[in-house]
């Protein structure tokens, strides 16, 4: 059974008006037990449209979403899987084990076994002694630890990630990374990963998805070899500059129609 | 914590400096302006600084220490001012929390429903055009009328549901605004997590509304306060400060310094009523980043 599955779908805004926007058109992915994977291209690709869906956020126009083998919407009402944004989104009023404890409290978990999660996550994303404290006394990365370990509190298998690390410094960014490896092969678990950063995608992945837009859609899949234990030598290596090389290839014939696709359409709307 | 306190001591150094501003001021009038008011510019604005319309200072405190009235028995005056603000506060109190309540529950109904929004803000700013003059007459009488289960209609009800017309509309606003203000990716969070309408608005939205209930809860309670004078005099109820404030000014021509006694009594409720929203403030807003906390 795959984590994620994608048949068919498509996705459009505002449909049969003026501002129809056809965000996706006929995307098929599927994405095993354990894999990560990443989604990748220029904005307005509809690679955090794709994740919406996936996270049932956003219905599909056509097509269907399956999660570990139910509909998007049953795994979303059973928290099959945990979310994670650009801004780590923390809730100002909560102390950091209060946030972390958000998603075990909506499904209704008494209190001590929420604060003994809480405190696992802690210890997860290496930052034990944190619990008290409240999220604006955190760096921002730190914060954006807590929103991983919000994420996997509630121990889901699937990870949904939306350009996480975006607000991060490059250090942090980098350090991010490898912590996020180390989290996911200890939590065994899948994630797909949105980001513009074709290094970002291609250290972290196993596979990087590269999408265009206008309509959106699935281009090219690059298969990247980097083995399971990837660490700072890895961004020395040379089958990571050859995976670098491959995405932007794939994105490289994006930007040549995108430029185009830009041009003719400037001369029509004169 | 160190910080904290020495920013309440600059407040409260600062209010009581506006204070001492506005009462030199006051003085140096009496002394500069003209004792039968006067023209600026062909038009008649500048008051009159005798002792009838501006009595001195002093005399206004030193009032506070005698009798109200000539003749045995009678009370001192800044005994008679506190009951009547007593009475007036507990009267402001009632009517701000009927006024909270309404505020709230509307503001949480129009997040609910776009429809009730766009249908029922216009009603509550229209509301806000009646004047409370028109409208007391009118709940005094609808008010004697109810009968319910035994329950009979106090008099002083009606100058509290004039001061809770008056306190829900700010909060209604202040809370609506404060509802939506909840950024959109914490909603998606908490529809990520499949909360219910109930969840998101318990853990989510109203938390987030607090930085901006709270000057709405000010703005409510000082119109409470108003409410609640306002309508005492134009109901005729006895025993607030509204009621003292005009049995006062009948008497200033002969005694101009009584009526000041009950207005700044009436000044102080509304700053007991605005201090209570602030004890709340400082409690629910102690673990925010400081750059929301006003």
């Amino acid at each position: 059974m795959s984590a994620v599955h994608v048949a068919g779908v498509s996705k459009i805004f505002n449909q049969g008006t003026p501002k129809q926007v056809d965000a996706l058109v006929d995307v098929n992915l599927t994405v095993e037990p354990g894999e990560f994977v990443s989604l990748i291209g220029p904005s307005g690709c509809g690679k955090s449209t794709l994740l919406r869906l996936i996270a049932n956020l956003l219905e599909p126009t056509t097509g269907a979403v399956t999660v570990n083998g139910k509909t998007s919407a049953q795994s979303r009402l059973d928290q099959d899987y945990g979310m994670a944004f650009q801004q780590a989104g923390l809730f100002d009023w909560r102390s950091v084990a209060k946030n972390i404890e958000l998603p075990l409290e909506l499904k209704g978990w008494d209190k001590e076994k929420r604060a003994a999660r809480a405190q696992e996550m802690l210890e997860l994303v290496k930052l034990p002694e944190f619990a008290d404290l409240m999220p604006w006394q955190l760096s921002g990365g730190m914060q954006q630890r807590i929103a991983i370990a919000r994420a996997l509190a509630a121990h889901p298998p699937l990870l949904l990630m939306d350009e996480p690390f975006g607000a991060l410094d490059e250090m942090t960014r980098e350090y991010m990374q490898g912590e996020l490896l180390r989290i996911c092969a200890e939590t065994k678990t899948t994630v797909v990963f949105v980001t513009h950063s074709i290094p970002e995608a291609v250290y972290l992945s196993n596979r990087v998805v590269v999408m265009t837009p206008r309509p959106g859609r699935i281009t090219e899949v690059v298969n990247v070899n980097l083995g399971a234990n990837r660490s700072e030598d890895t961004r020395a290596a040379d089958n990571f500059f050859s995976g670098i090389t491959a995405v932007r290839e794939a994105l490289r014939g994006t930007h040549a129609d995108h430029a185009n696709a830009g041009a003719v359409r400037g001369v029509e709307d004169r | 914590m160190n910080k904290q306190l020495r920013r309440a001591a600059y407040r409260t150094g600062m209010f009581l400096v506006s204070i001492a501003l506005v009462a030199v001021f006051w003085e140096l009038y009496k002394v500069v302006g003209p004792e039968k008011g006067g023209k600026l510019f062909g038009v008649a604005i500048l008051p009159r600084s005798n002792d009838t319309a501006m009595p001195h200072l002093w005399e206004m405190l030193s009032r506070y220490a005698e009798p109200e009235m000539r003749g045995p028995h009678s009370r001192q005056i800044w005994l008679v001012v506190l009951q009547g603000a007593w009475f007036s506060f507990r009267l402001a109190l009632v009517g701000f929390v009927i006024g909270s309540s309404i505020g709230v529950a509307l503001a949480a109904l129009m997040t609910r429903f776009k429809t009730m929004e766009r249908g029922l803000l216009p009603y509550l700013v229209v509301s806000q055009t009646v004047p409370l003059i028109a409208l007391a007459p009118l709940v005094v009488s609808w008010g004697g009328k109810l009968h319910i289960f035994g329950f009979t209609w106090p008099r002083w009800l009606s100058a509290s549901v004039l001061g809770a017309f008056l306190a829900f509309f700010p909060i209604a606003v202040g809370t609506l605004r404060g509802l939506k203000s909840a950024p959109a990716a914490s909603l998606e969070l908490m529809d990520s997590y499949a909360a219910s309408w109930k969840q998101t608005m318990f853990k989510l939205r109203f938390p987030a509304a607090i930085p901006y209930m709270v000057p709405a809860f000010k703005l409510g309670a000082s119109g409470s306060v108003i409410g609640v004078v306002v309508a005492e005099i134009s109901t005729g109820l006895k025993g607030g400060i509204g009621r003292l404030i005009i049995e006062y000014a009948r008497q200033a021509t002969g005694d101009p310094a009584k009526v000041f006694t009950a207005v700044f009594g009436a000044a102080g409720l509304g700053l007991a009523m605005a201090g209570l929203v602030t004890l709340a403030d400082v409690l629910l807003m102690r673990n925010r980043p400081k750059e929301t906390t006003t």
